[in-house]
C-alpha cells in the first residue's frame, strides 16, 4: 500500500514537473490580419492588425507594421512595439500588396501551409496598391479593419460573388498543375472597402485583373458556381414589341437557380476543348416590354442571353490566354484525360495559349417573378 | 504439447470483440500521414495501392487462421516452439517479442510528434511518454478484459471521426483521381508496401487467438474488422486525394490533420486541435495490445510476473523516448520498421504456413 | 431456523478454510482487480452453496453442543445471570408475577399496553403451565422458546420480554417491542414527477411490508442477517428466488457476514463496505429511496439489502448506466424517456468536461476559439486578475460552497442560502472582477447538469470528479483533458458490481440489453431482464406485438 501511494507520489511530481506553455488569451495580442507589401529595397513591410484586450472591458485593435527580410521576421519586429506577445493564431485574413503579388506570393503559401497555428481557412486577398496604407487609413465607420474585411469577404463569398479564397484552395491551384490561382482584389474607396476585382496569376505571379462583375465567368468556368445573381446585356432589337431605339443594348438580371457545367478535352493535339454550362435560372430585371406566354419570345431572349453569355466568356477566354494565366483549369483537364502527359506547368503553359475553346452555354428560363 | 496455453474461462473474450481489436490495432498514427507516403509512389492511383494492402491483408489473415487451426490454442510463440523446435523457435520469439515492443514505441513516438508539432511545441517528450505510460500501465494490470475493453470504447467513441470527413468533402475535386490507373502496376504495388506501417495490427490476431471463447467463429469478425479498417483508410485516401493537389499532398505530412483543419463548428473551430488530443483514445489500444503481446510472448521464455513485466517495459520506454528527438530520427524508425513488418507480417506468416503444413505431412 | 446471527457465526466456525479461500478471491483489497475473477466462477459458488446448506442441516443437530451459555432452570440463578450478562441497567424491569414465573423486559422497548393487557392476565391465569404450554396461550403475534442464554439477552436489547419459570431450563421469548417510526412521507432526495410518493422510512418492518405490497407473491425471499458486534443491526437480504442468481446470493451474503465491524448505523456504510472496489469513488451499488425502485430491481433479478434503521435501501449489481436511470423513465411514454435518458447522459459529459473545455480553451488553445466568440470571451476575462484555472476552481468551490450550505440549514434557510448566494455573490465577483460571467454561466450550468442524475450518490462523484479535471486542463489543455478522460474510462472498464460489469451492458456488449440504456424503447422491445443481473428467467413478460390490434 504504502508503496502503491510512493508512486503516485512519485508519479505526480513528475506530471508537476512537465508544464505546458500557456497561452492565455487576455495575456496576448491575436493578429487578425497580416498585409504584406514590397518596399523599394525588396524588402517586406509586415502590417498586422492586432485585437488585445485592455482594462475597460475593451477590445482594441491596432494597426502596426514593421520591414524585415521575411514575414515572421517582421511580426518579431512589430512584437517589439507591442504589449502583448503576438500570436497568429486567430488571424482570418492575409492581404498581399500589389507589388508583392507582382513579384510573387509562393514563399508566403508555403510559410502559412507550414506554420501549425494558422488555418487553412485563413482567407487571402490583393489590395490595389499598398497593403500597408489600406490598413493604415483612419476610417471613420471601421472599429476593427481586420474584421470588416474579413466580413466582406466572406460574405462575398457567401453570395457567390468572388471565389473562395481560402489558404487551402489558392494553395491547392498553386501546387496543382493545369489550374492558376485567382485571388479577390480588395481597396479603399473614401471611407469604404469594397471589392473590386479579381488578381489572376500564373503560378504565384500577378499577372492580371479583372473587374469585379466578370468573377461569375470566372466562378461558372471553374465549377465553383452553384446559383447567385449575375448581369448581362443584350442587343434590345431582338423584341418585337419594342418600340424605343432597337440598337440600343438592353441590361438584365438573370437569377441562377442551379447550373451543371462539364468540361471535355476534344483534341489532344491543338489542344481544343469543349464546355458546355447548363444553366436554368429566372428574369429579376428586365427592361424591355416583353411577353412572358409567348414560347417564341422566351426562346428568343434565351438565344439573346447565350449569345451575349458565350462572347463574354469568350473575351474573358481570350484575355487569360493573352496573360498566359490558366485560371479555368483547362490544364488539369487536360492532365486528367491524357495518360501518361508528364505533364508540368512549364509545358502546359507553353500549349494553354493556343488552346481553342468551344462554348456552349444553353440558358433556361424557368420563371419570370410575380408580376408581368 | 507442451506449448498449450491453459486459458481460464474468465480471461476469454467473445470471437466478436476480435472484431474491435483487429480494428483498433490496424487504426493508430499511421492513418495521420499514410497519404503522402504512398502518394509518392503511384500517384493519384494511391487508392489502388489501398485496396490492393487490403486485400492481401485478408489473404495473410486466412493463412494465419488456417496456421493456428492447424494448433489449437497455441498462440504464435508456442507455433514457433512447436514448428522450429525450442531453440530456434524461441530464437524466432525474440525477434517477434522485439518487433511487438518496437511496433509500441514507434506508436509511441510518433504519437508524441504529432502532439508537438501541433499543439505544445514545448512539452516536454518524456512527460508526454510517461503519462501515456502511466495510463497504459493502469489498463494492462487489468488483464485482457481491460484491454480489449479499451479497444471496444475506443472504437465506439471515436468511430464518428470519419464523418468529419464530410467537411473536406466539400472543398474536393474528384478531377484529380483521373486519369485511372495511369501508374504502372509496380508502383501501384511499392505504394501498398509503403502502407505496411499503416495497415499492420492484424498480427495480433497470432497472439490472441487461444484466449478468443468460440474459434469456430473467429473469422468473420475478423473479416469484418479488415473490411472496416480498409474502407475507413479508402475513405481517407480517396478524400486526401481530391482534397488536396498532387504536389500539395506530397509536402502535407500529416494530411488526416490537415484534413480536419478545414472543420468548422459554431461552437469550435480549427477541430485539428482536438482531434489531436482526441487521438490519445485510438492508440491506447494500440499501445496496451502491442505491449500485451510482447509481455505474452516473454513468459514463455521465462517467468516474469505481469507487473514486474510492466514497469520493467515502461521504465525502458521512457528512457529510450529521451534519445528520439528529431524528425529525421523518427522518420528512419518509421521506415526501418515497416520494412522488417513487411517480412514479419506479411512474408512470415506464409512461411510458417508452409512449415507448419510440411511438418503436419511428415509426422503423421 | 435459528437465529441470524447465530447462523453466521456457525458458519464462520464451520467453513473457516472455505472463507479465507473465498474471501482471497473475493479478493477485498481495492487495486486487485475482481472484475474477471469473480465473473465466471459459477462452478465453485454452486459447491459453496451446497456446503452451506449442509452447514445449515449439521447446526441444527448439533445445536446444544455449541452452546456456551445456557439458562439456568433455577430462578435466583437466572436473575443474577440475566443481570449479570446484561449489566443490570437501569432500565432492566425485573417482576415476579407468580412464584414461579420472572418476568424481565427493557423499559420503553417494549409495548407496556401488550404487556399489561396479553401476558400478565394470562400468566396469571395460568400459573401452572410450563413455559412451552404458555407459549400458545399468549394473545401476541411471536413468541419463542429458547435456551440459549446469549439469544436471550440479545432479544432483550432488541424489544422482547422473557418470561422464565422456575425449574425449565428453557426461556419463553415474547416478542412485543414497540415499533416507533415516523410515518410513511414522499422520498425527499428522489423526488419525481409521475409515479408513486412514497418513501422508505427507517423501520425496517415497515419498509419489509412496503416492499411485500409492490410484490405479493411467496417468491419474493427475505433473508435476516446481523451486522455489528455491538450494533447487532438486522439486515434484510431481499430477492426473488425464482429470478436472482443463487450465485450472487451467496456472494453478497457472504461479504455481509464477512464484516467484521463494531457498528451499522446507516445502510451506505453497508453498501461501501461490500463494494467491489472500495476505494473507487464511483458507488457499485444504488441507494435508493423508492420502494418502487428497489421493487423495480429486485423485479430485474437484482438483490435488495434493507437495513434496519435506515431509511435508504440498496440495490446491487448495479452498472454505471442504470445510475442514470430514473425510475419515472418506465412511466412515461419511450419516446420521451429516451429524450430524458439522453438528456440526463449529455448532462453528465457537460457537467465534467464543460469547464475544463473553458479552462483549457482559454489557456492554451484560443485557436479553437470561433470569432464570434472570441471577443465577448477576451472582455469577459479583461479584468480577471487569475489565470482561468485558478478562476474556474474558485467559482466551482463557490458552487460548491453554497450546495453544501444548502443541504446543511434547514430547509427554509438553505433556500434562502442558495438565492442570496447566487445573485449576490455571482453578481458581485462579476463586478469585483475576480470573474467572468461566461464562466459563471458554464459553472451554473455544469452543476445545473449535475444534479439531474437520479442518484444522489452518482450526483456528487460527477461532481467531485470535476475538479481533478479542470486541473489538468489547467495545466495541460485538452491534452490534459484527455488523460482524464481515459483515466476514468479505463477506470470504468475496470470496475465491477457484485462480480458482474460495472460498464454493462457496454461492455461486454449486450447488444439486446442496449434497449433499455441511454435509450429506452418501447415496453414489447425490454422485455428481457439485463443480463448483468444474471437473473434465471430471462424474460420478463412474454413479448407483444408493438402494434397490437386493439380489440
Amino acid at each position: 500500500m504504502i508503496k502503491k501511494l510512493g508512486l503516485v507520489i512519485l508519479s505526480l511530481t513528475l506530471l508537476i514537473g512537465g508544464c505546458a506553455e500557456q497561452k492565455l488569451l487576455e495575456k496576448i495580442g491575436l493578429i487578425t490580419l497580416a498585409g504584406y507589401d514590397l518596399n523599394e529595397d525588396g524588402k517586406v513591410v509586415t502590417t498586422a492588425v492586432i485585437r488585445q484586450v485592455d482594462q475597460e472591458f475593451q477590445s482594441m485593435v491596432t494597426t502596426s507594421s514593421a520591414v524585415n527580410d521575411s514575414s515572421l521576421g517582421a511580426l518579431t519586429e512589430i512584437n517589439r512595439k507591442t504589449t502583448k506577445k503576438l500570436m497568429q493564431g486567430q488571424m482570418r485574413i492575409t492581404l498581399f500588396g500589389e507589388t508583392l503579388a507582382t513579384e510573387g506570393i509562393g514563399s508566403f503559401l508555403n510559410t502559412l501551409s507550414k506554420n501549425s497555428s494558422t488555418s487553412s481557412g485563413i482567407l487571402l486577398a490583393m489590395t490595389a496598391g499598398n497593403a500597408k496604407e489600406l490598413l493604415e487609413y483612419p476610417y471613420k465607420n471601421i472599429n476593427d479593419v481586420g474584421q470588416e474585411i474579413y466580413k466582406l469577404i466572406e460574405q462575398n463569398v457567401d453570395a457567390e460573388l468572388v471565389t473562395s479564397s481560402t489558404l487551402h484552395e489558392v494553395s491547392q491551384d498553386y501546387y496543382s498543375v493545369g489550374r492558376d490561382m485567382i485571388i479577390p482584389i480588395i481597396e479603399r474607396k473614401e471611407e469604404v472597402i469594397e471589392v473590386t476585382g479579381v488578381a489572376l496569376f500564373n503560378k504565384d505571379k500577378l499577372v492580371g485583373q479583372l473587374p469585379a462583375k466578370d468573377s461569375f465567368y470566372l466562378l461558372l468556368i471553374r465549377g465553383k458556381f452553384k446559383s447567385g445573381k449575375f448581369e448581362t446585356t443584350i442587343p434590345g432589337d431582338i423584341f418585337s414589341s419594342n418600340q424605343s431605339d432597337s440598337s440600343e443594348p438592353v441590361p438584365v438580371v438573370l437569377d441562377t437557380i442551379s447550373s451543371t457545367k462539364k468540361l471535355k478535352l476534344t483534341d489532344k493535339n491543338v489542344p481544343e476543348f469543349e464546355l458546355q454550362i447548363n444553366l436554368n435560372g429566372r428574369i429579376l430585371e428586365l427592361d424591355a416590354e416583353m411577353d412572358f406566354d409567348n414560347p417564341v419570345e422566351i426562346e428568343k431572349l434565351e438565344k439573346a442571353i447565350n449569345q451575349s453569355l458565350t462572347e463574354e466568356l469568350k473575351s474573358i477566354l481570350d484575355y487569360c490566354q493573352e496573360i498566359n494565366s490558366d485560371v479555368f483549369g483547362l490544364g488539369k483537364q487536360y492532365r486528367s484525360q491524357v495518360r501518361n502527359s508528364k505533364l508540368t506547368h512549364e509545358s502546359w503553359h507553353a500549349k494553354y495559349p493556343t488552346a481553342k475553346v468551344n462554348i456552349k452555354i444553353n440558358f433556361k428560363i424557368l420563371r419570370s417573378g410575380v408580376f408581368e | 504439447m507442451k506449448n498449450v496455453i491453459h486459458v481460464k474461462p474468465q480471461q476469454m473474450i467473445n470471437a466478436f470483440l476480435v472484431f474491435f481489436v483487429v480494428h483498433t490495432t490496424q487504426i493508430g498514427v499511421g492513418i495521420h500521414g499514410f497519404q503522402r507516403i504512398i502518394y509518392q509512389e503511384s500517384k493519384q492511383d494511391a487508392w489502388f495501392s489501398v485496396l490492393v494492402i487490403g486485400i492481401v491483408s485478408h489473404v495473410i489473415v486466412i493463412v494465419m487462421i488456417k496456421t493456428l487451426e492447424m494448433y489449437d490454442s497455441h498462440d504464435l510463440y508456442g507455433i514457433n516452439r512447436e514448428v522450429f523446435g525450442t531453440w530456434i523457435g524461441n530464437f524466432i520469439n525474440v525477434i517477434y517479442f522485439f518487433y511487438c515492443s518496437v511496433a509500441f514505441f514507434s506508436v509511441l513516438i510518433n504519437y508524441i510528434e504529432v502532439i508537438q508539432t501541433w499543439i505544445f511545441p514545448l512539452l516536454s517528450t518524456w512527460f508526454i511518454s510517461a503519462t501515456l505510460l502511466l495510463l497504459v500501465i493502469y489498463t494492462f494490470l487489468g488483464g485482457l478484459r481491460v484491454i480489449v475493453g479499451v479497444s471496444f470504447f475506443s472504437f465506439m467513441l471515436a468511430f464518428w471521426l470519419i464523418f468529419v470527413l464530410v467537411f473536406p468533402l466539400q472543398y474536393s475535386d474528384p478531377q484529380s483521381l483521373f486519369p485511372i490507373l495511369e501508374s504502372k502496376f509496380i508502383d501501384i504495388l511499392k505504394g501498398a508496401k509503403a502502407m505496411t506501417f499503416t495497415i499492420i495490427g492484424f498480427e495480433i490476431l497470432y497472439i490472441i487467438f487461444p484466449f478468443v471463447k468460440d474459434k469456430k467463429n473467429i473469422r468473420k469478425p475478423v473479416h469484418y474488422g479488415l473490411l472496416v479498417t480498409t474502407l475507413m483508410y479508402l475513405a481517407v485516401i480517396l478524400v486526401s486525394l481530391t482534397y488536396f493537389s498532387g504536389e500539395q499532398l506530397s509536402k502535407t505530412i500529416w494530411a488526416t490533420l490537415s484534413l480536419f483543419s478545414i472543420v468548422q463548428f459554431p461552437f469550435l473551430e480549427r477541430f485539428e486541435f482536438l482531434a489531436v488530443c482526441f487521438w490519445m483514445l485510438i492508440i491506447l489500444p494500440n499501445l496496451c495490445l502491442y505491449v500485451w503481446a510482447a509481455h505474452r510472448g516473454l513468459t514463455g521464455m521465462i517467468n516474469i510476473s505481469a507487473k514486474k513485466f510492466i514497469w520493467l517495459f515502461s521504465c525502458i520506454v521512457l528512457l529510450l523516448t529521451f534519445f528520439i528527438k528529431s524528425r529525421i530520427q523518427i522518420n528512419s524508425i518509421n521506415n526501418i520498421f515497416g520494412q522488417v513488418a513487411f517480412y514479419i507480417v506479411f512474408i512470415y506468416p506464409l512461411f510458417l504456413y508452409v512449415l507448419a503444413l510440411v511438418k503436419k505431412k511428415l509426422t503423421s | 431456523m435459528g437465529t441470524p446471527k447465530f447462523m453466521s457465526k456457525m458458519r464462520i466456525e464451520k467453513n473457516a478454510k472455505t472463507y479465507s479461500r473465498k474471501k482471497e478471491k473475493m479478493g477485498r483489497s481495492p487495486m486487485s482487480n475482481k472484475f474477471f475473477k469473480n465473473m465466471f466462477k459459477k462452478k465453485e459458488s454452486k459447491q459453496q452453496a451446497q456446503s452451506d446448506s449442509s452447514s445449515l442441516k449439521n447446526k441444527s443437530i448439533n445445536n446444544h453442543s455449541h452452546d456456551k451459555k445456557l439458562i439456568s432452570p433455577d430462578k435466583a440463578k437466572f436473575i443474577s445471570l440475566i443481570e449479570k450478562e446484561s449489566n443490570n441497567p437501569s432500565d432492566l424491569k425485573t417482576k415476579f408475577i407468580t412464584e414461579d414465573y420472572t418476568l424481565f423486559y427493557i423499559e420503553n422497548l417494549v409495548d407496556s399496553r401488550v404487556l399489561n393487557k396479553h401476558i400478565l392476565p394470562v400468566v396469571l391465569k395460568n400459573p401452572n403451565s410450563s413455559p412451552s404450554e404458555l407459549k400458545f396461550q399468549l394473545q401476541i403475534p411471536e413468541a419463542n422458546m429458547t435456551e440459549n442464554l446469549e439469544l436471550a439477552i440479545l432479544e432483550l436489547f432488541s424489544g422482547a420480554a422473557l418470561i422464565h419459570k422456575n425449574g425449565y431450563p428453557t426461556v419463553l421469548l415474547a416478542k412485543i417491542n414497540t415499533r416507533e417510526s415516523r410515518s410513511l412521507s414522499a422520498p425527499e432526495n428522489e423526488s419525481q414527477v409521475i409515479g408513486s410518493q412514497v418513501g422508505f422510512n427507517e423501520s425496517l418492518s415497515t419498509n419489509e411490508s412496503l416492499v411485500r405490497r409492490y410484490i405479493r407473491t411467496p417468491d419474493l425471499y427475505i433473508k435476516k442477517l446481523t451486522v455489528g458486534k455491538i450494533s447487532n443491526t438486522t439486515v434484510s437480504i431481499l430477492y426473488l428466488k425464482s429470478i436472482a442468481s443463487e450465485e450472487m446470493v451467496q456472494t453478497l451474503q457472504q461479504r455481509i457476514t464477512d464484516l467484521k465491524i463494531d457498528a451499522l448505523l446507516d445502510s451506505s456504510f453497508l453498501a461501501e463496505m461490500i463494494d467491489d472496489n472500495s476505494l473507487s469513488p464511483f458507488p457499485q451499488m444504488l441507494l435508493t429511496e423508492r420502494p418502487d425502485r428497489f421493487c423495480d430491481g429486485l423485479l430485474n433479478g437484482k438483490l435488495g439489502i434493507l437495513v434496519d434503521g435506515s431509511s435508504m435501501a440498496v440495490i446491487c449489481p448495479h452498472s454505471f448506466i442504470e445510475f442514470f436511470q430514473s425510475r419515472e423513465d418506465q412511466n412515461l411514454r419511450w419516446p420521451i424517456a429516451s429524450f430524458l435518458r439522453l438528456l440526463r447522459f449529455s448532462a453528465v459529459f457537460l457537467s465534467i468536461f464543460l469547464t475544463p473545455l473553458y479552462v483549457a480553451a482559454l489557456t492554451f488553445h484560443y485557436e479553437v476559439i470561433p470569432q464570434s466568440l472570441l471577443v465577448p470571451l477576451s472582455e469577459s476575462r479583461a479584468l480577471v486578475p487569475f489565470p482561468p484555472i485558478i478562476e474556474a476552481l474558485l467559482l466551482e468551490l463557490i458552487i460548491e460552497l453554497l450546495r453544501e450550505a444548502g443541504a446543511r440549514l434547514p430547509t427554509k434557510v438553505g433556500q434562502t442560502i442558495g438565492i442570496v448566494g447566487g445573485i449576490v455573490i455571482g453578481t458581485a465577483a462579476v463586478q469585483a472582477g475576480i470573474t467572468s460571467n461566461i464562466l459563471i454561466i458554464i459553472v451554473a450550468l455544469s452543476a445545473l447538469a449535475s444534479f439531474t442524475t437520479p442518484s444522489y450518490m452518482m450526483g456528487n462523484v460527477i461532481r467531485a470528479i470535476r475538479f481533478p479535471i479542470i486541473i489538468l486542463a489547467g495545466f495541460w489543455g485538452f491534452y490534459g483533458i484527455m488523460l482524464g478522460f481515459c483515466f476514468l474510462l479505463i477506470h470504468l472498464i475496470k470496475q465491477s458490481s457484485l462480480g458482474t460489469p460495472y460498464t454493462a451492458p457496454f461492455y461486454p456488449p449486450r447488444w439486446v440489453d442496449w434497449r433499455d440504456s441511454i435509450i429506452r424503447l418501447p415496453l414489447p422491445l425490454t422485455n428481457l431482464r439485463p443480463t448483468s443481473s444474471r437473473a434465471k428467467k430471462r424474460k420478463k413478460y412474454e413479448e407483444e406485438p408493438i402494434d397490437p390490434e386493439k380489440s
